[in-house]
């Protein structure tokens, strides 16, 4: 069962085709994340199953119809994109920022719902930015900010929420508070897809990876069976070792040495 | 159903943000603009005393006063304010989509297009085309030079602004070569066409722009919301169903179409729609593209400004365009000068 899949999507920058011919299901209620080297296409498969870019054959289907078929807001009712490089306007507050994922249950006229302010406290609460709500966006630390940005996602209330590569600017530390954070909401039933770099990080949290080469995807499955040190030495030219991670068990990449020049 | 704070709520179909400070500055704009139109109306040689200032506004004016209220001043005023607020909705509208404080639809080639329609039909088919009408199909013709150049339409703010430069450098260029060429003598009238003046309205150039606005500001309104959205960049606006392409040409569309309602009235009058959504936006601090009260600063600054051009003992009569000029460039020294300080620039 799954709310939102590819159907032999194909999507270009008007170029050569960054995603080929890709078809998958999301699994509903799993943590998908997705991996793969520099520009195989994770951010723009991203892209297309949140409606924002289109591609150019095939469809993606939400609950089992063209996502292009939806209107903007009907479909950003059930399905939340946090992307890579959002910009907090001036002068805004951390409350007024996280009300902003409210607009697409408003209406022209109607820019306000019974529901907002249990949304908008729910989303501050669960991000722990309950005391920095009317703190201006601009003052807050990378890591506050980019809670912010995942409370204004949860405040619109989907079933689904993906994340562009949610860690890429935060340090360690923030990085597995993001994580943790992204597993405690998986848990309470959200079916959530991330875009991540760090193997390590995506065995450890994920439920289901899929992994990506030169467009297409290549396998996916629980972390276990999909992580082996061929897969990686195909997909990364990287030799690794692979062991069981001291803490969690999950699969632990330990890379020997490069199989050959990283491509650019 | 709990009441929200912050929320103009009619019934179950209409609840719309309302915060105080907004509130506040829209008040103050707006006793001061009223102030204004009582300056332009009462002061100088010609003016209607205050004193019978109500009672010539009530209908009861007649002789000198009934003349200056209904062909000297009164079509000017309205035509300034409403030319002023279309300014300003349009300078508003325009730095949102761009996300830079120094657009607004003259930078884009409007003004210099009006200038170059305003001089071929005056100077080369004299008495065949009315000026403002010359002036205004001007405008809508370097509009559409710089829309086909762009290869994107309105879409992309930073072609705009280079597609926009170069056409008004041939704007330019063009009415250099017909002052030189043609008629040195004609040239003074110009000056009026090329910089924008206020004097000698009528009602029906007063009736043009309330028309503009009476149509073009609901549309506005409408935008505004997903305008707020677009400032969280593409993605952002695109998954909360914002459709930033879409508003985005909607909104450079309609700021053309206020800019060149003005233009038609009052010709191109310069830096209203550049400073007035500048001032809204500093005066409240706070988000959102403030198309309201950048129509109310606007509305004040043009009313202002030929309030100096009626008044100040300046040598021959200047056309309102050189005094808003002026006060523009005054304004860019301004933020030239905070820049360097801020050492951004």
């Amino acid at each position: 069962m799954s709310s939102l899949g590819a159907r032999n999507v194909t999507v270009s920058y008007g170029g050569d085709p960054v995603v080929r011919d890709v078809s998958l299901d999301i699994p509903q209620g799993e943590l998908t994340m997705i991996i793969g080297p520099n520009g195989c296409g994770k951010s723009t498969l991203v892209k297309t199953l949140a409606r924002i870019m289109k591609p150019d054959h095939g469809q993606v289907l939400l609950h089992e119809r063209d996502i292009w078929s939806y209107r903007g807001r009907q479909a950003a009712r059930h399905l939340a994109l946090l992307p890579q490089n959002p910009v907090a306007p001036d002068g805004i507050t951390v409350r007024g920022l996280v009300r902003r994922g409210r607009y697409p249950h408003h209406t022209l006229l109607r820019q306000w719902s019974p529901d907002d302010d249990a949304a908008i406290g729910f989303a501050l609460e669960r991000t722990g930015l309950g005391d920095l709500a009317e703190a201006q966006a601009g003052e807050l630390s990378g890591g506050q900010r980019q809670r912010a940005w995942i409370a204004m996602v949860l405040a619109q209330q989907t079933d689904l929420l993906l994340l562009d590569e949610p860690t890429t600017f935060l340090d360690i530390a923030h990085q597995y508070d993001l994580l943790e954070l992204c597993r405690e909401l998986h848990r309470e039933g959200k079916t959530i897809v991330a875009v991540l770099h760090d193997l390590n990080q995506a065995a450890r949290f994920a439920s289901h990876l899929i992994v990506m080469k030169d467009g297409r995807v290549v396998t996916e499955g629980p972390p276990p069976q999909v992580l082996t040190p061929e897969l990686i030495a195909e997909v990364f030219g990287l030799a690794c070792d692979i062991v069981p991670d001291p803490r969690t068990a999950t699969p632990m990449v330990i890379p020997h040495a490069a199989l050959s020049p990283p491509r650019a | 159903m709990s009441r929200p704070r912050g929320f103009l709520v009619l019934g179950r179909a209409v609840a719309v943000p309302v915060s105080r400070v907004p509130v506040t500055v829209g008040l103050v704009l707006i006793v001061l603009v009223l102030a204004a139109c009582v300056a332009t109306l009462s002061l100088g040689r010609l003016g209607i005393p205050l004193a019978d200032l109500p009672g010539a506004l009530s209908g009861g004016a007649s002789g000198k006063a009934a003349f200056v209220l209904e062909r000297l001043r009164g079509p000017r005023l309205v035509v300034g304010l409403g030319a002023g607020a279309a300014l300003g909705l349009s300078g508003a509208l325009f730095q949102t989509v761009t996300r830079n404080p120094l657009g607004s639809p003259d930078v884009i080639g409007l003004a210099g297009g009006a200038g170059a329609g305003a001089a071929a039909v005056a100077l080369l088919l004299p008495g065949v085309v009315p000026v403002p009408l010359g002036a205004l199909a001007g405008a809508l013709l370097a509009i559409a030079l710089v829309y086909v150049s762009t290869g994107t339409g309105f879409r992309n703010p930073g072609r705009l602004i280079v597609a926009g430069i170069g056409v008004s450098a041939i704007a330019v260029a063009f009415i250099q070569y017909v002052v030189y060429a043609v008629e040195r003598d004609k040239a003074t009238v110009l000056t009026a066409y090329v910089n924008g003046s206020l004097s000698a309205r009528s009602w029906e150039h007063a009736a043009t722009i309330g028309i503009v606005l009476l149509v073009v500001a609901p549309l506005a309104a409408a935008i505004a919301g997903r305008l707020g959205l677009a400032e969280m960049g593409d993605e952002t606006a695109a998954m909360l169903g914002a459709e930033p392409g879409r508003t985005r040409t909607a909104a450079v569309g309609l700021s053309i179409v206020l800019s060149a309602g003005a233009v038609a009235v009052a010709g191109p009058i310069a830096f209203i729609a550049l400073t007035a959504p500048q001032i809204a936006r500093r005066l409240t601090r706070g988000t959102g593209p403030h198309l309201t009260l950048a129509a109310l600063a606007g509305a004040l600054l043009l009313v202002l400004a030929d309030l100096a051009a009626q008044q100040l003992p300046l040598p021959g009569s200047l056309p309102v365009g050189i005094y808003t000029l002026a006060l523009g460039g005054l304004y860019l020294g301004y933020l030239l000068v905070r820049e360097w300080k801020k050492g951004t620039l």
